[in-house]
């Protein structure tokens, strides 16, 4: 009777974990260490293995803007990667480097269109938390575009800058943005 | 056992040489921070003056000894940048030297600032007197600047922190006013303006908008003593737009627009001064197709590509004359800029120097670097009209009447 009853303990239980795993298993975006998945499921649920990816970021010794290696998960659509790196490139911040960006600008929305242009739209704070300056707005336009043009080097060949979903003429009173950018070859 | 003994036998030795080796460490460090000292490293202590010509091109480098805070140049010096046919004759007992020129002699008595000139009698007093240094007439650095040019018809501006000199002709300006050349309106532009558009600020709170109002205050005065005339794009701390301002400059028919700007950025260590033009193929770029078509706009950047050259014939002349007064050459980028986008006229866009940086903002904060700065800016100008219409000479202008 002990025997049996033991038994039977062990097989709920390990009927219970195999459906505990089998559930666990359907969770997309689980963040470490995602289990394996049959080759039959979904390509849209796999989450996406790191990718390296350079943000551009301003080098204070040099001074000049520079690559800096990170590993993100892209997205295999192609806006939604633009807004995940241009994303990174607002937050990232590592030691001996300055982030031309703002503290505390968003990334609103990021759409390409059919003129392989992207549309980058941030919050206001681009415009004014900016500490103003030719040179400051040059290196926070060029990190952008270099950074973009890095990623895309065949999907984008122009960046407009919009603050709220609205095209702007400047960002702090020097260069002109009424009109989507390029950087020279 | 005996290893034991080998042990303790070495042990001495080591601890001799480990002293040994910390003191010659010492050593090294004590004298590698001795020569650092003694090293000459700032440009105050350059040991020679640089004389330039008018487009700052060097004539000589000639090498110089100091006595307390005076500069003193050698006869030599004066062969090598003004006169190389130039002959003298030192007495040592009566410690007088004349240089001959040509056709005239210049008397100077060692210890005694006066200078006396033959033939015609006239004499000149030297802020310092010229003195002996290693039984050798030596000669002050105001000689240089204020007594020689004039004898060959030139002119001198000098640079004391940077230790240069420029010789450049005499009386070349004459106001473009003369026959049929127009009367010259420059627009000056201070950027920002405003409680909302303040610009760049310093950690000490230093306002962009506020040292580009003062400067371009001072131009005005400036040049209208040189017969230009001057629009300000604003007059008081008010906000005005791109298009307020390019109105001013069509207005008043502006032949030059310069609009004055503070520089920023994220790294301390940027400094200088900075010349930017309107170029939107330059270092950022609108695509070629521009989507200019579609705003209506596609005459407009034509029309202004039709003003680049001047814009850099100006900034040329602008940077020729503010490399003067900066160690490193003022640099020169061509960008897409709102501030000149649509002014229909040789444009320019000067930034003063960086308030984030140290060195640079205690530059902007003397009266003395702003007036130079202004003189600079000022003599651009005049440089730059002379280019278009070159004053007339007196010879023609006596054929004409
Ligand atoms: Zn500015």
């Amino acid at each position: 009777m002990v025997i049996w009853g033991t038994t039977l303990v062990l097989i709920a239980f390990g009927l219970g974990v195999t459906l505990y795993l089998i559930e666990r298993s359907k969770q997309p975006g689980v963040p470490t260490a995602p289990p394996p998945l049959p080759i039959a499921a979904n390509p849209s649920d796999i989450p996406p293995p790191p990718q390296e990816v350079n943000l551009f970021l301003l080098d204070t010794t040099a001074p000049t803007l520079v690559p800096v290696k990170t590993e993100l998960r892209l997205h295999a659509e192609l806006t939604k990667r633009l807004s995940q790196i241009i994303t990174a490139l607002i937050q990232e911040t590592p030691p001996n480097f300055r982030n031309t960006i703002p503290r505390g600008t968003v990334l609103n929305q990021a759409y390409i269109d059919s003129q392989q242009t992207a549309y980058l739209d941030f919050s206001n704070h681009l415009i004014d938390g900016h500490i103003g300056g030719t040179t400051a707005e040059l290196l926070t336009i060029t990190a952008i575009l270099k950074t973009v043009f890095d990623a895309f080097p065949e999907e984008i060949k122009q960046v407009q800058i919009l603050i709220d979903g609205e095209e702007v003429r400047t960002l702090a009173g020097h260069l002109n943005l009424s009109q989507p950018l390029h950087l020279p070859q | 056992m005996t290893t034991n003994n080998v042990v303790y036998t070495k042990k001495p030795q080591e601890a001799r040489t480990n002293r040994h080796g910390l003191r010659v460490t010492v050593r090294v460090l004590f004298l590698t921070i001795f020569a650092w000292i003694i090293t000459p490293n700032s440009p105050a202590q350059q040991n020679s003056v640089r004389f330039i010509d008018v487009n700052g091109e060097t004539i000589a480098e000639t090498p110089i000894q100091s006595q307390g805070e005076q500069i003193y140049l050698s006869v030599d010096a004066v062969r090598q940048v003004f006169d190389p046919v130039m002959t003298d004759q030192y007495n040592h007992p009566r410690k007088r030297l004349i240089l001959k020129t040509k056709d005239q002699q210049i008397r100077l008595q060692m210890g005694h600032p006066t200078v006396g000139i033959d033939p015609s009698g006239l004499t000149h007093t030297l802020p310092t007197p010229p003195i002996i240094i290693a039984q050798q007439p030596m000669l002050p650095v105001a000689f240089f600047t204020q007594i020689l040019p004039d004898f060959y018809n030139l002119e001198a501006l000098y640079n004391p922190s940077l230790q240069r000199v420029q010789l450049r002709p005499k009386d070349t300006w004459a106001p473009a006013v003369i026959g049929n050349s127009p009367n010259w309106a420059i627009i000056i532009d201070p950027g920002h303006g405003g409680e909302n558009d303040r610009g760049c600020e310093s950690s000490t709170g230093l306002l962009e908008k506020d040292i580009v109002l003062a400067l371009a205050k001072r131009l005005q005065r400036m040049s209208e003593e040189q017969g230009i005339k001057v629009y300000l794009t604003r007059q008081t701390d008010t906000k005005k737009t791109h298009f307020e301002r390019i109105q001013v400059a069509k207005r008043n028919q502006g032949q030059l627009f310069l609009s004055l700007h503070c520089n920023a950025s994220f790294s301390p260590h940027e400094k200088g001064i900075k010349i930017y033009l309107n170029n939107p193929k330059g270092q950022l770029r609108f695509p070629s197709n521009a989507q200019a078509a579609l705003t209506g706009q596609r005459l407009k950047p034509l029309a202004q590509a039709n003003f680049l050259k001047q814009s850099q014939d100006f900034a040329h002349a602008l940077q020729t004359e503010l490399n003067f007064l900066t160690e490193a050459p003022v640099e020169l980028t061509e960008l897409p800029l709102i501030a000149l986008s649509e002014a229909y006229m040789p444009a320019v866009v000067l930034e003063l120097g960086y308030l984030s940086n140290v060195e640079d903002l205690e530059k902007l904060s003397e009266s003395e670097y702003i007036a130079g700065i202004a003189q600079a800016i000022v003599r651009a100008f005049q440089r730059h009209i002379s280019a278009i219409n070159p004053p007339v000479q007196s010879t023609e202008l006596e054929q004409e009447q």
